[in-house]
């Protein structure tokens, strides 16, 4: 008889923005993906660290060499500082969860990580090589799946779940979704930001801003539809300090968002057995880190009527959604079956 | 311990079914490679193929040479009548000669028998099929090729498509051979090794365009050849980075290149693919511009022994197409069309072989 193994589970949903991570030890955890490392010794003396990660990295960014390791939801390739950033941010997730090397003692790690639904081959081997000694198997699904997985909407459902770098579309048909099930847009958080930029750039030339400043507006008060009061931020112009309305540029930018979303997930219903069709209509979730746009579901549900309606609802936790469902997967998956997920 | 419901365990071992695939460099489930059905077949009829060939080729010698005392078809000892048996009495090798080409031998016994250059063979008089494919998926491991503005690398784009086709061509019937199925460096001599170990009947090398005019897109296909364009002087330069060869190589290869055995077959295959790929892509991607069949002198295309042409699938410089390329659908259409054209060739090929007494056909 075997020795009984002390197995601990864990969710991984590896975002562009942010990463979050939920273990069966009861640790849940969100990061931002960042991870910088000091550009001198007297950055070095300063931070104290030799390498920082998520919201420090972040607020320390003018002293750091700061990476964003994961591009479009997959891990950037061509440089070995961003590889080394990937595992850097991968322990630190794993730390967090009470899971790092020294911690876990002999427990057997078993992780679930999600990837956009149309990441190629090589980029989930170069997943795979990441996570090498850190876990002990490593099971690879995408991330609509996952969500999908941890709401229990695996029959006749849909999932969109918007992130930073990628919307990620995937109709559920009780089955493991195939290539026809799934579609990756590229309009997402980032496209947002960048969008939401070009437009205070144009109304407000003359103001300073950053693309870190971009986002934080963004999270702070994004909507589509009528906005519940004018939204008023302060950026520096010509250096003094300045308010500025950017109550129609927010707006303008999340908007974008509708269509593209809209047609895809049109399309993907339309594609169905048309007499699952309605039943997926009115079983449409949003999750993922920008599904807090307020008003976007409802946006959604409106561009529905034109196919006799139907209903969207934003999962009840966007930002753990993915991590999640990526434990329950970990939980359920058969011991025989992790036996080939060795990495 | 959890419960859990039957159809949450099917689907869970589909996931690792998938995930399984990617360790081993499968394709995803469904996307296995088909046997190949003809292989039983072709072993079942070789006593009969083998000398079937040699009776053509041995007939297309004796029209070559002008002979007319060699034996028609109908009456050909088919069996026994080797490739380089020639009229009785017009060759005696004299004892302590090295025996040469038969038609060495031929012209020095009669030197009015001696031609001034024999006249190249058109493969299609050989009623030649096409069974094996090998698929080159360029660049991989250091070399990634081009990039994308959306993070997109041509090493994984190309291996992507490469995938897609072979399990497309297996359905087909043919037997397919990939140069790499994982994430590795292999430089362009290893490729074009393993292309004629492999015994390849067509080798398409499958690439994805970078052009600096960031407008442009299309799809171009390249066979074997000299060139004075600048610009696909600098693409071969680019593709024959990590070729492997030396300069020891050199002349060898400058053989390869005007040598112009190959020349016509990879032309036609070139055309069929071209073809294939603009009619099928243009459909999804409508300002694609056709680019046409060149001739360049890529270098894992000088080397291997057997029809090949080397396939820009797309322009990764260009926005639009790189946005096309970032999604499945459009990387299988172009799968498709490059087994469309494949197909197309082959069966130009199979028509001649049917007229020449051979079964072989694709679906």
């Amino acid at each position: 008889m075997s020795e009984k193994k002390n197995v601990i589970h864990v969710g991984i949903d590896l975002g562009t923005s942010r990463s979050a991570v939920s273990a069966s030890n009861g640790q849940r955890h969100i990061v931002d993906s960042y991870v910088g490392w000091p550009v001198d010794m007297v950055a070095r003396k300063i931070v104290k660290r030799p390498v920082l990660i998520g919201r420090e990295a972040l607020d320390n960014r003018s002293m750091l060499d700061l990476h964003r390791p994961l591009e479009r939801g997959l891990l950037k390739e061509g440089s070995e500082k961003d590889q080394e950033a990937v595992r850097q941010l991968l322990v630190h997730l794993l730390e967090l969860a009470g899971l790092g090397e020294a911690a876990r003692g002999n427990a057997h790690v078993r992780a679930v990580v999600g990837v956009p639904a149309e990441a190629l081959r090589v980029n989930k081997q170069q997943l795979r090589t990441a996570f090498s000694g850190l876990v002990d198997a490593l099971l690879i699904v995408t991330e609509p799946f996952a969500v999908a997985y941890g709401i229990e909407a695996l029959l006749h459902a849909m999932v969109i779940d918007i992130g930073a770098g990628t919307t990620d579309l995937c109709v559920m048909k009780g089955r493991y979704p195939t290539e026809d099930d799934q579609r990756t847009l590229l309009n997402a958080g980032d496209w947002v930001d960048e969008q939401l930029e070009r437009l205070i750039a144009a109304r407000y030339p003359e103001a300073s801003i950053s693309p870190f400043m971009v986002r934080e507006w963004k999270e702070r008060y994004s909507f589509v539809g009528e906005p519940h009061a004018s939204v008023l931020v302060n950026a520096p112009v010509n250096g003094k300090p300045t308010e500025l309305d950017i109550t129609d540029a927010l707006r303008a930018a999340c908007e974008g968002l509708v269509p593209p979303i809209a047609e895809t997930m049109l399309d993907l219903v339309a594609r169905m057995d048309p007499e699952y069709q309605e039943k997926v209509r009115h079983n449409i979730v949003v999750a993922g880190g920008s599904a807090a746009i307020r008003g976007l579901d409802v946006a959604l549900s409106a561009a529905l009527q034109e196919v006799g309606g139907g209903v969207v609802r934003t999962v009840e936790d966007p930002m753990f959604a993915g991590s999640d469902g990526g434990l329950a997967i970990a939980a359920d998956a058969p011991d025989a079956d992790w036996e080939k997920l060795v990495v | 311990m959890r419960r859990i419901d039957r159809a949450k365990r099917r689907i869970l071992r589909q996931a690792v079914q998938d995930n399984v695939a990617t360790l081993r460099g499968l394709p995803p489930p469904g996307l296995a490679l088909a046997r190949p059905r003809w292989k039983g077949l072709l072993l079942a009829a070789s006593p009969l193929l083998v000398p079937g060939v040699l009776v053509v080729m041995a007939l297309v010698w004796a029209s070559t040479v002008g002979d007319s005392a060699a034996p028609a078809a109908g009456n050909a000892p088919a069996a026994t009548t080797p490739i380089h048996q020639v009229p009785p009495g017009a060759v005696e090798r004299e004892p302590g000669k090295p025996s040469g080409s038969p038609l060495e031998s031929l012209g020095a016994a009669n030197p009015d028998l001696r031609l001034p250059h024999p006249a190249l063979l058109d493969p299609a008089t050989l009623a030649l099929d096409v069974r094996r494919i090998v698929l080159d998926p360029g660049h991989g491991g250091d070399d990634f090729g081009t990039t994308g503005p959306m993070g997109l690398v041509e090493k994984e784009l190309t291996l992507d498509v490469a995938l897609r086709t072979a399990e497309l061509l297996g359905a087909r019937g043919f037997e397919v051979f990939l140069t790499r199925d994982g994430d590795t460096s292999l430089p362009l001599d290893r490729r074009a090794g393993v292309a004629n170990a492999m015994g390849g009947d067509v080798l398409v090398s499958i690439h994805v365009n970078w052009i600096p005019n960031r407008r442009a897109r299309g799809v171009e296909t390249y066979w074997l050849g000299p060139t004075d364009d600048p610009f696909i002087k600098e693409l071969a330069a680019a593709e024959n980075r990590f070729s492997g060869y030396s300069l020891a190589d050199f002349r060898r290869l400058l053989e390869g290149i005007y040598a112009g055995v190959r020349k016509d077959e990879s032309r036609r295959l070139a055309e069929a693919v071209q073809a294939e790929l603009y009619r099928s892509l243009a459909r999804l991607n409508p300002a694609l511009q056709d680019r046409g069949v060149k001739t360049a002198p890529f270098l894992v295309l000088v080397a291997t022994e057997m029809p090949a042409i080397l396939a820009e699938v797309s322009c990764l410089s260009n926005d639009e197409e790189a946005r096309l390329l970032a999604t499945g659908k459009y990387r299988r259409h172009i799968a498709e069309a490059l087994t469309a054209g494949i197909v197309a060739y082959a069966q130009q090929r199979a028509a001649v072989a049917r007229l020449e007494g051979s079964s072989q056909t694709y679906e």
